[in-house]
């Protein structure tokens, strides 16, 4: 495998305290990935773990030339792993799993066949999942629901970690905060076009899950923000500007109100008060709101997207 | 990169401004305690602009010992700068800065380098014992306790202006402006191992302290370190969270009100709380907005995010 060939798929795989399971993953991927006959790549990204992982990546690394990894001075989640994965990789491809042998890397023959249909991210559909019903499938399901009508993305499965994107859909898509999450709908708002098969999904067999479930707030809290990217990102204002509309309307009936007690009911003022000072508020809501809708789109125009996305023309491109 | 090579040459850079009376004494115990170390050392006096004879004392110095030499800032630019000048002009790799505004026993610095070369990547010098006031021990240990608790971070001198650390990771830990005092919190958030170590204070201080000017200014930058370290590739988990609390408390007055008002229990038109209620909701509001502006200004600039730091990239 010359290192001069081009890179046709790029395994990305981030770790986490995943000693014993780091081997075994990486002869699965060898096995399968040998029978795609193309070059390949295989990129642990270490999270900063605490046990002996970087040990066993460090001799894995030496033996096999095509495996590469970047270790992390500390753990900075999920999505900074997953990102420093995507930019570091080289590949046509790039397919992107869990180190912790759920995923069955035997998919991913399937996976890179279903973007040959032309499909820019292809994402793995865990149908018959191996983990508890009450604490993990349901949760995941009606989070699921959520992340999708949010994100416009029609996925059965979209925490599913197995999935495979183009190249360019790679570089487009910025990692950070905990946005891993939501690839498929960061995905989306580059224009990508996504489809989805079944895979396979094992038990888990060493170490312990990374699970819990107080994140629920924060995922809400970062798809309120990516509603606001998927809908409004070339122009804020639209967004805020509704906001801002919402409370001028509602000032203004207030204002009515106050209108009406006062001249037809004769209310004295003193009584009135509140109405007022309600009204006022609302206004000064209504102000607030498009002005941040101005400072807003002042954001993105400055910028370095200023709302692309990607050109039409790379989708359709066959490799 | 760990594999940086570790040079056994060590730059002290000291931070001086209208030190007449000191500098010499400062440049003899400093030069004899790091001659000790048995290092090659390499001493860069940073004079922010004094306006008393500081600067010719020293270039007397620096002409009787090669050792030494003195860079002159234009005008008073502050410590920040100093250091920033001090790492482009120095060679170093091991760097000791020395602050301007505190006094330390300098017979003392080799223990940060010992700290260094045990492992450590940033090593704080802790003032023990003060030989402060007992308000400013007082105030200063307030301060510390709240930066290790909100930056998580374990030091009991977070602001002594004296560290030992290595050029590269000055150079990957990004300050500016008054942050300078919280680099050992950039420093734990890059990854670096901090390490501390206990250096005498002498009595008497350079510094003139302007309170209570100064602790409110201390305290708005421990907000916006904590914001910064934690919060910076998020912010609408800390705004979201604030707003959504204020929000809700609005909405359970406002509720109350009205089925107070629903029962005619009694009129609610005079009542403060409905103002209260309202004023809540609407701060709240703007907090979550204003935490979804500091999304788009983040996700505009995500091209350009770095939020890891890698220590080594193999077979890469």
């Amino acid at each position: 495998m010359l290192s001069q060939e081009k890179i046709a798929v790029s395994v990305v795989v981030p770790v986490y305290n995943e000693e014993e399971n780091v081997p075994i993953l990486h002869r699965e991927l060898v096995d399968v990935l040998d029978t795609l006959g193309k070059p390949y790549e295989i990129l642990f990204v270490d999270d900063g773990s605490s046990d002996t992982t970087r040990d066993v990546l460090r001799s894995l690394c030496q033996a096999h030339p095509y495996t590469k990894a970047i270790l992390f001075r500390k753990n900075y989640g999920q999505s900074a792993a997953m990102g420093a994965g995507f930019r570091y990789s080289k590949g046509q491809r790039v397919v992107a799993m869990d180190g912790d042998l759920q995923n069955d890397p035997r998919d991913i023959p399937k996976l890179l066949a279903k973007m040959d249909e032309g499909f820019d991210v292809v994402s793995g559909w865990r149908k018959n999942r191996k983990d508890t019903l009450i604490l993990r499938k349901i949760p995941s399901r009606i989070a699921n629901k959520l992340i999708c009508s949010v994100t416009d993305v029609q996925l059965h499965d979209t925490g599913c970690s197995l999935k495979a994107f183009r190249r360019e859909v790679v570089d487009r898509i910025r990692l950070y905060g905990e946005l891993h999450r939501f690839i498929p709908g960061l995905a989306r708002v580059e224009g990508a076009r996504i489809s989805e098969i079944v895979v396979n999904h094992r038990m888990r067999q060493f170490g312990v899950s990374k699970y819990n479930i107080s994140r629920t707030f924060r995922v809400v809290m970062d798809l309120s923000s990516l509603n606001l990217f998927l809908k409004y990102l070339r122009n804020p204002l639209r967004f805020f500007g509704k906001m801002g509309a919402f409370f001028f309307l509602a000032g203004f009936a207030g204002a009515v109100w106050f209108a009406y007690e006062s001249l037809v009911h004769h209310a004295p003022y003193a009584a009135l008060n509140v109405i007022v000072t309600l009204v006022f508020l609302i206004f000064v809501m209504g102000f607030q709101f498009v002005f941040l809708g101005l400072i807003g789109s002042l954001i993105v125009q400055t910028g370095s997207r200023k709302g692309r996305t990607l050109p039409p023309y790379i989708l359709s491109q066959k490799e | 990169m760990k594999d940086i090579k570790k040079e056994p040459s060590v730059t002290v850079v000291v931070s001086v401004f209208n030190f007449a009376d000191s500098v010499a004494e400062l440049y003899q115990s400093t030069i004899q305690s790091m001659e000790k170390t048995g290092k090659t050392v390499e001493l860069l006096f940073v004079d922010d602009a004094s306006t008393d004879t500081t600067c010719q004392i020293l270039s007397n110095i620096a002409e009787k010992d090669k050792r030494v030499r003195v860079l002159r800032m234009r005008s008073q630019f502050g410590e920040l700068a100093a250091l920033e000048a001090g790492l482009k002009h120095s060679q170093g790799e091991q760097i000791v800065f020395i602050s301007g505004r505190v006094r330390i026993n300098p017979a003392e610095l080799p223990k940060l380098l010992e700290a260094l070369d045990a492992g450590k990547d940033f090593v704080m010098a802790w003032r023990y014992p003060r030989r402060d006031s007992l308000l400013n021990r007082w105030i200063s240990s307030f301060f510390n306790r709240l930066v290790s608790k909100l930056c998580k971070i374990k030091l009991n001198d977070v602001n002594s202006g004296v560290f030992a650390t290595y050029r590269h990771v000055l150079e990957k830990v990004t300050i500016y402006g008054d942050l300078y005092n919280f680099m050992p919190v950039m420093a734990a958030q890059q990854g670096y191992q901090l390490g501390e170590v206990k250096i005498e204070q002498l009595p008497g201080s350079f510094r003139v302290s302007k309170y209570p000017r100064e602790y409110m200014q201390r305290f708005l930058d421990i907000i916006s370190v904590f914001f910064l370290t934690r919060y910076s590739k998020k912010p609408i988990h800390f705004m979201g969270l604030l707003g959504t609390v204020f929000f809700l408390a609005g909405l359970v007055i406002e509720i109350y009100l009205f089925i107070y008002r629903i029962l005619q229990i009694g009129p609610i038109a005079g009542r403060p709380l409905l103002i209260l209620g309202a004023l809540l909701l609407v701060i709240g509001i703007q907090m979550i907005s204003i935490g979804l502006l500091g999304e788009m200004i983040i996700f505009t600039h995500a091209g350009d995010i770095e939020e890891y730091n890698i220590e080594e990239i193999i077979n890469g």
